[in-house]
This record gives C-alpha cells, sequence and structure tokens, in this order.
C-alpha cells in the first residue's frame, strides 16, 4: 500500500517488504496487521467529472488504512481582498460542501460499524497568488503540516489553475516533500468528451466573435462572400484554439470592464514609453552619459497568466526595462539607466496592471520598495546574488529542457554559481 | 491645398522623422551598448517608437481607409509581439547563463 510504505518510518525494513508484498494477495493480508491509525488524508477538490469517484476511493482507502481523517481542500485560486473574491469563494463552498456530503454517505453506506474517519473542509491559500505547482505543494504541505496529515490522494483530473493540465507537475512537486501522493485510479472520461463540453459555451462564442469581428476588420462585412469564409474561418480558429487561447471563463460584467479598463491604459502606457524612450536615446546619443545597466528582482502583486503577462510587456515596452525572466511571481528585469529602475520600483506599471484586472480599489498598493519586494542583483548596490541560470552555459539541463514550459524549475537551477563567471566572460 | 492639407501633410513628415530618429537612435544604441540585454533594450526601441511613428505617418497619409485601419492593426501587433521577442531573447542569454556588462567589465 503507497502510504504505508512511505509513512511508517525511514529506510526500515517494514517499509521494503512492502515491496514483496506487492505480488502478494495485498489486500487480503493488510487487516490482520492494520497500520497504526495514522493522521489525515488530504484530497485537493476541484469540480472535476472525477470528483465523486476519488471521494468515493479516498474514503475506502481511509477506512482501509486506518486514516483519523478525511481533509478535503479546495486550494484558493484567487487572493482574498480582490473583486470577485466573495463569488468564487462561495462557489469552492459548495463545491467542498458536494464533496463533504459525498464523503459522509460513503462513511454511512459502509456495512456495520461506522469507521472512526471524520470528515474536514477547508479552503486554503486565498491570502496570496499563487503560481506554480511549487506555491500548490508549499501551501498543500503547511496545511498538510498544521493538521497533522501526511498522505495526499490527488484526483487524476484535478488541475486547480484552470485550463492547464498540471498534475503531472504538481505530483513531481509534491514528491519532495514528506507527503505521500498517490492519483486516484478512477475511470477518466475520455479526451474527446472534455474537449467537447469545454470548447462549447462562453470561450466558444468569445473566440468566435473575436476572429469573426478581426476578420471583417481586414476584410468587407457588406459583401456576402466574406460573410461565409469569415463564418467558417471563426468557427475553425474557435473550435481548435478557444481553450487555449482564452484560459479563463468570460464573465459579464467583468470582461467588458477588464476591456475598458485597458483602454484607458494604453493612453497612460503611449506616455511611459515614449517618456522613457526620450531618456533612453539621451543616454544612447551623449556619449558623456554613462549607462548604468543592472540586473534586478522584483515580486509582483498580480496574478499568474493574463495580468502577469500584461506587466511584464509593459515593462519590456517601456524602453530602459527588460523583462528577462517570470519566475512565479518574481520577475527579473534588466534596467539600462538608473533612473528607469527607480520607476520600475515605484511600480505604477504594477498599480495599472492591477486596475485593469481587478479595478481601482485594487490599485491602491504600496510601491514594491515599501513592500520590500526588490532587489538590486548587480553593481555597487546589489543586495542580491545574481541567480543565473546553469553555469556551464545550460548543457546540464539539456535533458530536462521539456519540463521548465510552466517556469516553475526554480529550485534545481540555482544550485552552482560560485564558479559560473570565469567561464561565461568569454563566451 | 487647403489648410487641413497642410496640418496633415506636416504630420506626416514630423510623424516620418520622428520615426526616423529612434530608428537612428535605436541602432546607435546596438552598435554602441556592450552585451545582449543592453541591446535588446534599444532593439526593441526601434519597434516601438520607430515603427510606431512610421505606421503612424503612413495612418495619416492614407487617411480613413481600409489601409489605414491596418496600419493601426500593425501598430497594434508590434505593441503585443515585441516585447515577446525582446523577453525571449532575453531569457534565452540568461538561461545560457550570459552574466549582463556592467560598470568596470571588461567586455566590449
Amino acid at each position: 500500500m503507497w502510504w504505508v510504505a512511505d509513512t511508517d518510518a525511514d529506510g526500515d525494513d517494514a517499509a521494503t517488504g512492502g515491496e514483496g508484498s506487492d505480488t502478494d494477495p495485498v489486500d487480503g493480508a493488510e487487516p490482520e496487521s492494520p497500520p497504526a491509525p495514522t493522521g489525515g488524508l488530504v484530497v485537493p477538490v476541484e469540480p472535476t467529472p472525477t470528483l465523486r469517484a476519488t471521494i468515493a476511493y479516498a474514503v475506502e482507502a481511509a477506512v482501509d488504512e486506518g486514516f483519523s481523517a478525511v481533509h478535503l481542500v479546495n486550494i484558493a485560486s484567487w487572493r482574498n481582498g480582490d473583486p470577485g473574491t466573495d463569488d468564487r469563494a462561495a462557489s469552492a463552498e459548495r463545491v467542498l460542501e458536494r464533496a463533504e456530503a459525498w464523503a459522509t454517505s460513503d462513511l454511512d453506506d459502509i456495512d456495520g460499524e461506522r469507521p472512526p474517519v471524520t470528515v474536514v473542509t477547508a479552503v486554503i491559500g486565498a491570502d496570496e497568488y499563487l503560481f506554480g505547482p511549487d506555491d500548490y505543494v508549499d501551501v498543500l504541505a503547511a496545511y498538510a503540516e498544521g493538521n497533522d496529515a501526511d498522505a495526499v490522494l490527488l484526483d487524476p483530473e484535478y488541475t486547480p489553475v484552470g485550463n492547464t493540465t498540471l498534475l503531472q507537475p504538481l505530483e513531481f512537486a509534491l514528491s519532495n516533500t514528506p507527503l505521500t501522493v498517490e492519483t486516484a485510479p478512477v475511470a477518466r472520461p475520455s479526451r474527446r468528451e472534455r474537449l467537447r463540453t469545454e470548447a462549447t459555451g462562453r470561450r466558444f462564442v468569445a473566440m468566435f466573435g473575436l476572429s469573426l469581428a478581426f476578420y471583417f476588420l481586414l476584410g468587407d462585412p457588406l459583401y456576402w462572400f466574406d460573410w461565409v469564409t469569415g463564418v467558417a474561418t471563426a468557427a475553425i480558429v474557435s473550435i481548435t484554439l478557444s481553450r487555449v487561447s482564452i484560459d479563463v471563463e468570460p464573465s459579464m460584467p467583468r470582461t467588458p470592464m477588464r476591456m475598458l479598463r485597458g483602454l484607458i491604459y494604453v493612453p497612460v502606457l503611449l506616455y511611459e514609453i515614449t517618456k522613457a524612450n526620450v531618456e533612453v536615446a539621451r543616454v544612447i546619443l551623449d556619449p558623456r552619459l554613462p549607462i548604468e545597466p543592472s540586473m534586478n528582482r522584483v515580486r509582483v502583486i498580480v496574478g499568474s497568466g493574463l495580468p502577469l503577462m500584461t506587466l511584464a510587456n509593459s515593462i519590456t515596452l517601456t524602453p530602459g526595462t527588460l523583462t528577462v525572466r517570470a519566475r512565479d511571481s518574481d520577475l527579473y528585469v534588466h534596467s539600462l539607466i538608473p533612473s528607469a529602475r527607480d520607476g520600475l520600483f515605484d511600480g505604477s506599471l504594477e498599480r495599472w496592471t492591477r486596475f485593469v484586472y481587478y479595478g481601482r480599489a485594487s490599485a491602491r498598493l504600496p510601491t514594491p520598495r515599501e513592500r520590500d519586494d526588490c532587489a538590486i542583483l548587480q553593481g555597487p548596490d546589489a543586495t542580491e546574488e545574481l541567480p543565473i541560470a546553469a553555469a556551464d552555459g545550460g548543457e546540464s539541463r539539456a535533458g530536462g529542457e521539456t519540463a521548465t514550459a510552466g517556469d516553475g524549475d526554480s529550485p534545481g537551477e540555482r544550485g552552482d554559481e560560485d564558479d559560473e563567471t570565469p567561464e561565461v566572460t568569454d563566451a | 491645398m487647403d489648410a487641413l492639407g497642410t496640418a496633415r501633410v506636416g504630420l506626416v513628415v514630423a510623424f516620418t522623422l520622428l520615426g526616423l530618429f529612434f530608428s537612428f537612435v535605436s541602432m546607435t544604441g546596438v552598435l554602441r551598448l556592450p552585451d545582449v540585454y543592453s541591446r535588446a533594450h534599444t532593439a526593441s526601441q526601434a519597434d516601438t517608437l520607430g515603427a510606431g511613428f512610421g505606421l503612424a505617418a503612413v495612418a495619416f497619409a492614407v487617411g480613413w481607409e481600409a489601409a489605414g485601419v491596418k496600419s493601426v492593426l500593425l501598430l497594434f501587433f508590434i505593441f503585443v509581439t515585441n516585447p515577446t521577442a525582446a523577453h525571449a531573447i532575453a531569457r534565452a542569454a540568461f538561461e545560457e547563463g550570459t552574466v549582463p556588462w556592467t560598470e568596470g567589465d571588461d567586455r566590449r
């Protein structure tokens, strides 16, 4: 049994003995020596098609293995205080209630005496933005530790951040914690079915409307043949791409409001770009004005996905600052001149991004400098070491390249920083 | 030519000159600056304001027609793709382990 093998004990033979029993009829052998009641079993909950089966499996497992509690947790995909939080918190609560009802009824259905398993629900991680699998794991691990739980059961369809299939990295990241992990062996719906259910609906309509509007912008909306080709093109685009391009379900007051505030942001951004452009142009054209480039780190408080992309791209568009790397909520920004760096640390673009995505109330927040969320990584004022990727020019990463798409590859790369400089300078 | 036409030609000329100016600055920057990161700054500058003013000049020159609308669209796409490309270049350099140039570095 997967958790028994790891929980009771660091490397003693009981654990390895479990391997041998894999070949035995395991289930028959277990009840004779029930393991000491381990703590709790944590089940992250999202409204997936396989949630019901996962809960049934979790309850069964908890009873068989003597877990004292089943913790049904919802990892918040929002941050408390942002507008719209209440709705999302309420819907998370509803999912948890339903899951709890299922779990309780499964416990009641068990023949004979009701097993001493309690069902606990919780929403966790709502006080900060969570970006990659590492953040989710941190929150899960903290919860497990605080509640004396030592095993995690994953729903195979579990995707806490919307459309991205996070399960594999999440499982991988969890393997670095003392928790034992298993994915519930439940039947998954076929891909085709999933695609169909997700492709219909608002995303499809939004994508269709957007591509049709763009088509007519280029073509002639008064010519009937453009209608035929336009509708066909828009249909193909939205069938293939609506799940890829739109990762958050459009919702009625929010999406148009965001677009409207985005329109307000455009002239502001243009003004910032022009202003910074003139400053940089002076530095470039005047040989007496020196450049003082440095790498900097800013921890930004915007949600992952589109808001982060907007902010990172705005920073890059503004001359003098260049987003080099986005590692969860840390942006590594190269700055050309000190005034550009100061502008970055004053966080005006961050506040504007928050204005566009969350409204005016959320735009009021301290600057990164006041929050102490910024660091200079180079030069005389350096406050932190430069976490440059690989010292050997990246060769060591060759194998794991495909896995790094989600920017969640931080811990491993920071290891060998000492001997990189000589090699790189002559590169 | 009426006054409105003169003003329009003036705007077109002004925007073209501004676009040329920022393209020139950007070219100078690429030649002068020391490393890939600082060059990425100034190379993307050519796109934002250089091409920006250039396309604005085109939009004013052709007026409110299909081509004018398309040049505004082009502007929009440049503003979306340009930082993405600059970011891709800088990130590739960063992942390859290129240390950004700082004062006192001998590389030029």
